[in-house]
């Protein structure tokens, strides 16, 4: 699933590290959610969502079709 | 002292029970084996039992004392342990070698019942070692390359 984790980040100036640390997983994770390899639990997506102060659709861009290849 | 640091600590403290516990079966395993070498017991697999419980313990000191003084490092390590793209890699990496397992073991088990009425031969004991060897092995490492691949594709 495509998202603007990476946009967001770099906006705050915030590492990969930084991000994982506020969030409570690995760097590793933070890496997969930004190439879009991974999607998130409904928590961890909460989490991003009230760190970055906005919704979880406007942070994750769902498309059905992608759904189809997954 | 923060709860990431407490937890560290409990690991810490869990790997130097391991290790003692473990360095204490392996000398009784070596000292009963010594010592009544006349009974018909291999008391070596007491010793391995040693080996394997101090083995785990060792494993756990490495894995966190680097955290043990470092709050922050405390708090990476505890998330890097809950994270949940690696419990969900090590969920899929366990499913995957309990099906080969299943399916070995059906296999020894099926090869048993064919051999038991002469439609196959029957195991001999070095054989049966080298099965049951890789019924142990083959799994695990199926659970390793798991883990490796899905590191790289998730």
């Amino acid at each position: 699933m495509k998202n603007r984790l990476e946009e967001l980040r770099s906006q705050r100036g915030w590492t990969q590290q930084e991000l994982a640390d506020q969030v409570e997983v690995s760097r590793q994770t933070i890496i997969s959610l930004e190439n879009g390899r991974y999607n998130p639990s409904i928590l961890l997506a909460f989490r991003l969502s009230r760190l970055f102060e906005m919704p979880i659709e406007d942070l994750f861009l769902y498309s059905p079709e992608e759904e189809n290849h997954e | 002292m923060s709860n990431y640091s407490q937890w560290v600590q409990q690991k810490l403290r869990l790997g130097w029970a391991f290790l003692a516990a473990g360095v204490i079966v392996a000398a009784a395993g070596a000292w009963i084996g010594s010592e009544f070498a006349y009974l018909p017991y291999n008391f070596r697999i007491i010793t391995g039992l040693g080996i394997l419980l101090a083995g785990v313990g060792f494993s756990f000191l490495v894995r966190y004392w680097h955290a043990r003084k470092n709050g922050a490092e405390a708090r990476r390590v505890s998330a890097a342990e809950r994270d949940e793209r690696m419990l969900l890699i090590r969920a899929r990496a366990g499913n995957r070698a309990f099906w080969v397992s299943l399916g070995l073991t059906y296999t020894g088990l099926m090869w048993a019942s064919f051999a038991a009425n002469g439609s196959l031969p029957e195991l001999s004991g070095d054989t049966l070692w080298f099965f049951l060897a890789g019924a142990v092995l083959i799994p695990f490492i199926v659970y390793i390359a798991s883990i490796v691949r899905d590191q790289n594709r998730l």
